[in-house]
């Protein structure tokens, strides 16, 4: 298998190619432009699962293919010189995403064949080539070998999402849709960027991996005793942690970022489901997975990624709960699980917070692609309490969409089961420890409840009962391009969790945690980027229940599953039924409250305008009056002083003659008097 | 021979001082024409003494140079004044002083 790294620059570059195709010739083409980005993604599924393959023998894959810019740093710690390069790693992780990327994205695309083609929308070349330019930047950012060049396709990724949640751009929210995620997720991206420089010039390397990457130099200056920047080095790595946090919050949507998120449904459905399963809203927990040998040397860092995480869990769940369009539900509880991820990385289960990435990847693709495919049935109608008895109309469509949200429930043996509870259960025995981590599991199990409650609400309201529109009644076709990327991403839906069933492994003493043995680098790996040698840099003091891991663990599944189940129970009897009554309307004033995103928009709004334009009014006064004031003043001094002096020029030859003369004998006498002529 | 170079430099100033006098008062252009060539040729005069006193021809040399200019400096000055005139009836100097600011 030693040759097929060759390829490895590959997996990115045919999307990129796909991208060039669609944009020069996709008019020209059949289906325009989709037949060149499935066999791209295609290709680079295939290469992926290569590379899977390779890593699973035992294989690495770290090579630095350009240099493109070398100079001295400044930091003290530094090695001989800082170098800017494009590189790829391949191990067990990146590995692994790349597949789950490729994956949804071929499968975004052939859905794409129903759901734009079919429906006969215009500018698809436009619209193919931005998928395959996102599916680039995204696959890229996955095997960037060091932190610059994963933020430079970090940015790509972003202005992509920006084109494409901006597809639609005559109608007149999705510009503005575009324009917020661009701007939020930029604002983050601003402290990613100047922890990026803070990294750089400290360390003098931005590599991920390799004995000099910024990861071993943070680790040897603190074991050093070092002070960096006139901070201790824990200090001075958590502000540079957090910095690089700030990108990842706003790209992950965690609060107080999340806003851009639930807007950018503005775009096509198919779009969501690449953004928020595998590309946009990935790579920023994927960054700190991907760095996460770093955060785990500042426990500092890593509270406050579990609290966020925890926090926006709880936070995004309630506001789904009173969404009447089908993709704002999804939109939020999209939110919701990246807060679940986080809180799994900050507890330190970084086995956990990746295998929920990938299960959520498959489900809430899914999710987003089975809405989709509910919105071409109801001629494009996405009030949910206009549908309603889809259930035999469209089995395929049902049947999957329930697997999704089984899934996204957390209800066993759905793949999102064992993740969100191996994700709790790392937080819980870290809770048992310490009162912050308590709270942020306390948050992600009360979060529980919330999502089954909105994930039944939402698949009672759009399959059950009686249609409650003509469109229901007489629902759309829909073709094998829409079912098929349904029926794969079910079947991974149900099935995904045996990549880790550890409550099982860990009550039957089995060894059947495969994806935790494939992070821990068992069937091959970097040693320093593996989930042991994390846990022993993080050595976070467990407790358990009743002093027993087994007492500990069935407690939490049970709690958990509990509380998903009477979620999704108190949906089904709410509104279950042929005409179900609109019982959010009893909750008053909370739910204008949830319906107005706890009038988070409203906030940022009033910081921009009530509070960041009074202030940039001010500096503009100051910069009118006094800075203008002072220019304008040199030059008024001269113009009214030149108007005086001018008027030496009278125009009269005689008077410059006498001038001249004047002017000379004067010089003489001057240098005469000081030339001692005289004495 | 009996002329001091004294002289020469008297007369040279002389004929400068009165040629400077004409530029300073006169209004007339063809006058201040004249004036400036009083001022060369007082230069003129200047030049070929301490050219002599000094025995070597350089300062001749210059003089005919000057004298070019001069004439250069004629032919071009009567141009000026055949257009002042074309355009004022007039080579009154003080006339013509709608150029300044």
């Amino acid at each position: 298998m030693e040759g097929i790294f060759t390829y490895a620059p590959a997996i990115a570059l045919l999307p990129l190619a796909a991208f060039v195709v669609a944009l020069c010739f996709g008019n020209a083409m059949p289906k325009k432009g989709a037949i060149a980005g499935i066999f791209a993604t295609a290709g680079s599924l295939g290469l992926s699962l290569l590379m899977l393959a390779a890593v699973a023998s035992g294989e690495v894959h770290h090579e630095t293919y350009y240099q493109w810019a070398a100079g001295e740093t400044a930091g003290h710690s530094a090695a001989q010189g800082i170098e800017f390069t494009f590189g790829i790693l391949i191990d067990p992780l990146s590995a692994l995403m790349l597949v789950i990327v490729s994956l949804i994205a071929l499968l975004v695309h052939v859905f794409s064949l129903g759901y734009m083609n079919a429906e006969g929308e215009t500018g698809l070349p436009r619209y193919y080539a931005e998928l395959g330019l996102f599916t680039f930047s995204m696959l890229a950012f996955v095997y960037a070998d060091n932190l610059l060049m994963a933020f430079m396709f970090f940015e790509l990724v972003g202005l992509c999402s920006y084109l494409l949640i901006g597809f639609w751009f005559r109608t007149e929210s999705a510009p503005s849709a575009a324009k917020k995620a661009f701007l939020v997720t930029r604002f983050g991206d601003y402290f990613f960027l100047v922890g990026v420089v803070a990294i750089g010039a400290t360390f003098g390397t931005l590599a991920f991996a390799g004995d000099n990457s910024f990861v071993a130099q943070a680790e040897a200056a603190l074991d050093g005793g070092e002070t960096l920047f006139g901070f201790d080095a824990r200090t001075w790595i958590t502000i540079t942690g957090l910095l690089v946090l700030g990108g990842v919050i706003g790209k992950s949507a965690q609060f107080p970022l999340q806003t851009w998120l639930p807007d950018a449904m503005e775009g096509p459905t198919t779009v969501s489901a690449l953004i928020h399963a595998a590309t946009m809203v990935a790579a920023g927990v994927y960054l700190v997975a991907r760095m996460f040998g770093y955060y785990a040397l500042s426990p500092t860092a890593l509270g406050i990624i579990a609290f966020v995480g925890g926090f926006t869990a709880l936070f995004a769940a309630s506001m789904a709960v009173v969404k009447d369009d089908i993709k704002q539900v999804l939109a939020y509880s999209t939110i919701s699980q990246y807060g679940y991820m986080m809180l799994g990385l900050g507890v330190g289960g970084y086995v956990a917070g990746v295998f929920h990435l990938m299960n959520h990847a498959f489900f809430k693709a899914l999710l987003f692609l089975g809405a989709g495919a509910v919105i071409i049935l109801m001629h494009h109608e996405q009030n949910m309490w206009k549908m309603g008895g889809l259930k035999e109309k469209a089995p395929v469509t049902y049947y999957t969409f329930l697997a999704g949200a089984l899934a996204l429930a957390g209800i066993i043996p759905f793949s999102g089961f064992w993740s969100k509870d191996e994700v709790l259960y790392d937080a819980l025995i870290l809770g048992l420890e310490n009162q912050l981590y308590l709270a942020a599991y306390a948050m992600g199990l009360i979060a529980v409840f919330f999502t089954g409650f909105y994930t039944f609400r939402m698949v009672v309201l759009t399959f059950h009962g009686e249609p409650r529109s003509e469109a229901a009644e007489d629902p759309h076709d829909i073709g094998w391009s829409v079912k098929a990327p349904l029926i794969v991403l079910g079947l991974l839906s149900l099935t995904a969790g045996i990549a880790n069933l550890a409550p099982v492994g860990k009550l039957l003493d089995m060894d059947i945690m495969f994806l935790e043995m494939w992070l821990d680098g068992h069937y091959g790996g970097l040693e320093e980027l593996t989930y042991g040698a994390y846990s022993d840099t993080l050595a976070h003091e467990t407790g358990a229940i009743a002093g027993s891991e087994q007492t500990t663990l069935l407690v939490g599944a049970a709690l958990s599953l509990g509380l998903a189940l009477s979620g999704a129970g108190l949906a089904w009897t709410l509104y279950s039924g042929s005409d179900p009554a609109q019982h959010t309307q009893r909750l008053g004033s909370v739910r204008e409250l949830l319906r107005s995103n706890y009038y988070q928009d409203e906030f940022q709004v009033w910081l921009a305008e009530g509070l960041t334009l009074p202030v940039a009014r001010t500096a503009d006064r100051f910069d009118q009056s006094v800075i203008d004031g002072v220019v304008d003043g040199v030059s008024s001094v001269s113009l009214f002083g030149s108007g005086w002096i001018k008027r030496i020029q009278t125009g009269i030859v005689t008077n410059y003659a006498a001038l001249i003369v004047g002017g000379f004998v004067g010089l003489l006498v001057v240098l005469g008097v000081y030339g001692g002529w005289f004495v | 021979m009996s002329v001091g170079i004294e002289h020469y430099v008297l007369l040279s100033m002389a004929l400068f001082c009165i040629g400077l006098f004409g530029v300073l008062t006169r209004r007339n252009a063809l006058l201040f024409l004249m004036s400036v060539e009083l001022m060369l040729n007082a230069a003129n005069v200047n030049l070929i003494a301490f050219s002599f006193y000094h025995g070597n021809l350089t300062g001749q040399v210059f003089a005919l140079f000057t004298m070019a200019l001069a004439a250069a400096e004629v032919a071009v000055g009567l141009g000026i004044i055949l257009v002042l005139y074309r355009n004022f009836r007039d080579v009154d100097v003080t006339v013509p002083s709608t150029m300044r600011w």
